[in-house]
């Protein structure tokens, strides 16, 4: 009996064969519909900070460091590529590549920057016409933001006049060490 | 009259004026606010009428109405019935009755709420510090509101965990926390006496990544679900659906029909790659590597699935608040379909081909060892409690997505050992196999073009309760959440199969062979990282020096030269 099933497993082990693949000295293309490095490109996005206010791990981070220019940064090293960016932008100027291969030792391999010249509305002192419902009403983001790219930090506050003050303290910007009384 | 209606009643009749009241609520879920000094007679009473307790969840509600809320959760299996009694401890002295006396597997929960909240619990028969590492500083509780979740304060110094004295005539052999056999970091200390193990300590929650407390300050309701995929590294659909039915519930919302099916796929496909994958661990465990390689090689096939199904081979990102992201297309199911056969059919190979092997038998037969009175008396759940003659799961009792419409059968074995939590998990896959070709059935039927989620017509109300229960690979998992303002749960408690089980393999190790003691810890399949899901920071933040690789070297060069 136990010879009997000593052989079976040998017949299996004997008929799977060795199934590990060669990678990474032979390619293993990733299959269609899968969430590799986000890509943003440019000259779709209008800045509205949608994928920013709804990135499950705050690896995108919206700076207006005046009032025409806008700093959108993504950092991947804390990306989980749920893809929630992918699906939420309006302009469909994410696209969730195929690429994998992503260990690096130099950090800008992979975060992206993008400057966005933003156009002055004379109503909200930023760019759209928020009367009409579109997909922009539901993202929030009104007037200038200010996340600190240093520490990679969002922060929610929005403000409707853009101000130096804050843009200076996200630069300085500390974790807690103490409770405040 | 109903259980719900029956138990409500008999609560208002034995409290009197400590019954506060009682949420409207659907007909499986029943929750009451009572008295805090009601809160241990009422505990009694509800086990008295077979209920089988869950967890404790506890808050800070000290913005609403100055106090520490403290709820304990109850299950009535066969009615599919929760019961959640909720009692207010004063801000300035929150003190309750400890329930740990009557009910042993509620002593973590209770450890774990004086660590995070600082609530005393009075009568407690072990009220050591459980969650928090040993030089967290005294007096900050972190779970609390003025606490920011990026707070990191100063290390507490000298100061170590007390482990128990062993008992005479033992001595001490310290299981991790970083051990082979131990896949993930926790500390057994097992006292034996020559080979026999005659009791442990555990010392655990080295893990604590503070999700709970980022689902409640920093994310928003939608964010969750991608993050409670990763208190898991193995049932993560499991959390973040659960996570989903508990705040639908709390809103009142009912998710597409395709929507349900489809979350009943992805959570089957889990529990088959769970399962092959425990399968293949408990054959390392035991030395018989043959298992292992075999059954890894056909779990392989179930990932590949996943990642094209998905887009991800593990954290599926799938679920949201309302539905699913993705569709399982006709084309999509003709692959899982392929996949499961091939599945089905190579998975018997194996059975047959190792299941009357002698080594295996040897291993986990009279191994581990809990009868089934010890099994209700700590709660276990899943096929660790299946494996003991305890016939419960969620799936069929709770029905939650698309398992009411669905027929399965729940595997149950008499043996209370280790073969029997490999008895129970084996059959499982071919149930998983049954239920996701149901659905796939179903699938095909309903209309493809059917809206895939739901589209939130506006906020979340706020101070709703939700509570939803999940049958994770490894057994119940809980999620509790009380709806909050700015867009974010107040409260979100997350309770792991594994949380309960663990409890329990001080008593599964008694009086084993020190040598069977990676099987038996395996054989509950330990996510310590479900378990340890709550906290702040890493433990033992000690001030480290960097070593330099040169230094190193030089080091190391000195010592073998002997200088």
């Amino acid at each position: 009996m136990w010879l009997w099933n000593k052989i079976k497993q040998l017949a299996i082990s004997w008929k799977s064969g060795v199934v590990t693949l060669r990678y990474p000295f032979e390619p293993r293309p990733a299959p269609a519909g899968f969430r590799g490095q986000p890509i943003w490109d440019h000259t779709k996005c209008i800045g509205c900070a949608g994928c920013a206010n709804h990135c499950p791990a705050r690896t995108i981070f919206l700076r207006d460091i005046c009032q025409e220019i806008r700093i959108l940064l993504y950092d991947s090293s804390r990306c989980t590529y749920c893809g929630r960016c992918a699906d939420l932008c309006p302009e469909k100027a994410i696209t969730m590549g195929d690429h994998y291969e992503l260990a690096t030792e130099n950090r800008p391999d992979i975060t992206q920057t993008i400057e966005l010249f933003m156009m002055t509305c004379q109503r909200c002192g930023r760019c759209y016409d928020l009367e009409i419902k579109n997909s922009l009403d539901k993202l929030h983001t009104l007037g200038y933001r200010y996340d600190s790219l240093e520490v990679g930090k969002v922060s929610r506050q929005n403000t409707a006049e853009f101000s130096p003050d804050l843009l200076e303290k996200t630069k300085t910007y500390e974790r807690p060490k103490q409770l405040e009384k | 009259m109903n259980k719900k209606e029956f138990l409500a009643g008999l609560l208002k009749d034995k409290l009197g004026s400590d019954f506060l009241g009682q949420e409207v609520s659907s007909d499986h879920r029943l929750f009451v606010d009572i008295e805090k000094e009601a809160l241990l007679p009422a505990v009694k009473l509800i086990l008295e009428q077979g209920g089988r307790y869950q967890v404790g969840i506890s808050y800070d509600d000290r913005k609403n109405h100055q106090s520490f809320a403290l709820i304990h959760t109850l299950a009535f299996d066969r009615d599919g019935l929760l019961v959640a009694l909720r009692a207010f401890a004063p801000g300035n002295n929150p003190e309750f009755d400890s329930i740990t006396p009557v009910v042993p597997g509620a002593g973590w929960s209770e450890r774990e709420y004086h660590d995070l909240l600082g609530l005393n619990f009075k009568g407690h028969p072990n009220p050591k510090r459980l969650v928090l590492s040993d030089d967290w500083p005294e007096g900050i509780y972190p779970l609390r509101q003025d606490v920011p979740h990026d707070l990191m304060p100063p290390s507490a110094e000298e100061v170590a965990f007390r482990l128990e004295q062993a008992p005479p005539g033992t001595s001490v052999i310290p299981f991790g926390p970083f051990h082979s056999s131990l896949h993930e970091p926790a500390h057994f200390s097992v006292y034996v006496d020559g080979e026999d193990i005659k009791g442990c300590e555990y010392r655990g929650f080295m893990t604590h990544r503070g999700i709970e407390k980022l689902g409640q300050t920093e994310l928003t309701y939608n964010d969750v679900p991608f993050v409670a995929e990763r208190i898991c590294g193995i049932c993560g659909s499991v959390h973040s659906t659960n996570y989903a039915q508990a705040v639908e519930a709390a809103a009142g919302l009912k998710i597409p029909q395709r929507a349900e099916f489809i979350r009943v796929v992805i959570l089957e496909l889990e529990r088959l790659h769970s399962h092959l994958l425990w399968l293949g661990v408990a054959g390392h465990l035991i030395g018989f590597d043959t298992v292992f390689m075999q059954a890894w090689r056909i779990r392989e096939k179930i990932m590949w699935l996943a990642e094209s199904l998905t887009g991800n081979r593990k954290t599926y990102g799938l679920i949201i608040i309302g539905g699913v992201r993705r569709n399982i297309t006709k084309e999509k199911a003709e692959d899982i379909r392929r996949v499961l056969q091939e599945v089905e059919k190579e998975t018997l190979t194996l059975e047959k081909a190792i299941i009357k092997d002698k080594t295996i038998h040897k291993r986990t037969r009279g191994v581990g060892y809990l009868s089934k009175e010890d099994a209700i008396k700590w709660n276990l759940v899943g096929p660790v409690a299946r494996a003991r003659g305890l016939d419960i799961d969620v799936r069929r009792d709770h029905p939650y997505a698309a398992y009411d419409e669905l027929k399965f059968d729940v595997p149950v074995a008499e043996t209370g050992d280790v073969w029997g939590t490999l008895v129970v998990r084996l059959k499982e896959i071919y149930e998983a196999i049954k239920i996701i070709r149901q659905c796939l059935d179903k699938l095909a039927i309903l209309p493809e073009n059917e809206p895939l989620a739901l589209e939130l017509e506006g906020p979340i109300p706020a101070g709703k309760q939700g509570l939803s229960v999940v049958e994770a690979p490894r057994g119940e998992a809980v999620h509790y959440v009380l709806t909050g303002e700015e867009n974010r749960p107040e409260r979100w408690r997350v309770r792991a199969p594994t949380y309960p089980n663990l409890q329990a393999v001080p008593d599964m190790l008694l009086n084993n062979k020190l040598a069977d003691f990676p099987i038996i810890v395996g054989s509950i399949d330990p996510c310590i990282s479900c378990t340890d899901r709550v906290m702040v920071v890493e433990l033992r933040e000690r001030r480290v020096r960097i070593v330099a690789r040169q230094e190193l070297e030089k080091i190391s060069r000195k010592m073998r030269l002997g200088r």
